[in-house]
């Protein structure tokens, strides 16, 4: 594992909101961080290094374009999406075909990162449902654009953390929103 | 020439399939769901020429595991050898795509020689 998030004694990040208090798993969020670590690294030969962990008080939306995936379970739900802004994205996904980024097609550049989402999100899908001994469920990924656009209807209550990545020198976000049950 | 069928509903993963099979020498049949899949394999005028299939698991329309149960269950393609191609990297899920007929699973993300090395051994003896 290259980088890990130290749980607090609590063994919780607290996620402070203005009208929540919730709570999300430490080894939630260093399944999610090794996830994207991997992914990156094993489909486009890209090191990611994290840079900060943003609590929900904190996160404000960044990135042109987002990919959004369900997670559900019998004792679990939430959801991830990878934000990037737009000459990131290509960067990465043209490198999953072995292409110049100026040689990916729109189209490309919008099914390969809700494949990376999804890539990201079933690796760590697979961490939690192995340590839990319960399978969780992905949806199909869902893709969003715009200049810095907000993803709304995360359920009131539900734990949420934004992790900051960086790659070739620019940032991008993943955001998690999960509660156990 | 033997045809690899590559069944994913991302256009991305099938292009990368694409180039690991076409660097095999073998040509490449594309489906984007599970329904496609059947579908390519009915209308392909000699399923003996289709030598492997990589499939995937979550889809929409009809999912990789439903697929491959189907293509089990004909004894027209039911010789044809299936590696689940997927994020689902829990190891019940191998266990139930295996006795279900899946002759290989490889969990994304891969290498590309993760990719080559398996479709090599899966088309062991079928070339």
């Amino acid at each position: 594992m290259m980088m890990s998030f130290t749980p607090a004694p609590s063994n919780t990040v607290t996620a402070e909101g203005a009208q929540q208090t919730a709570h999300i798993d430490a080894h939630l969020v260093n399944n999610f961080m090794d996830a994207v670590v991997n992914v990156l690294g094993t489909m486009s030969g890209t090191q990611v290094a994290l840079k900060e962990l943003l609590p929900a008080l904190d996160y404000k939306p960044q990135g042109d374009v987002s990919s959004i995936i369900g997670i559900s379970g019998e004792h679990g739900e939430g959801m991830v999406a990878l934000a990037f802004y737009e000459p990131l994205a290509k960067k990465l996904v043209s490198r999953l075909l072995g292409l110049q980024a100026e040689e990916l097609s729109q189209e490309d550049l919008m099914d390969g990162i809700g494949e990376l989402v999804n890539m990201v999100s079933g690796k760590a899908k697979t961490g939690l449902s192995e340590a839990s001994g319960m399978l969780y469920r992905l949806s199909l990924p869902s893709i969003i654009k715009g200049a810095d656009h907000q993803i709304a209807g995360r359920p009131k209550n539900c734990p949420f953390m934004c992790m900051v990545f960086e790659a070739e020198g620019e940032t991008f976000t993943l955001q998690v929103s999960f509660r156990q049950f | 020439m033997p045809y690899v069928l590559t069944v994913d509903d991302s256009r991305i993963m099938r292009k990368i399939m694409a180039g690991a099979i076409e660097a095999l020498g073998l040509d490449c049949l594309e489906a984007n769901d599970g329904l496609e899949c059947l579908a390519q394999l009915e209308a392909h005028p000699n399923p003996g020429d289709v030598c492997m299939i990589l499939m995937d698991w979550n889809m929409p329309n009809m999912d990789g595991f439903t697929a491959l149960k189907a293509v089990k269950a004909n004894p027209s393609t039911a010789h044809i050898p299936v590696m689940m191609v997927t994020t689902e990297g829990e190891r019940s899920k191998m266990v139930e795509a295996i006795r279900n007929g899946a002759s290989h699973y490889l969990s994304k993300p891969f290498s590309d020689e993760d990719l080559t090395t398996r479709m090599v051994e899966c088309l062991e003896g079928q070339l």
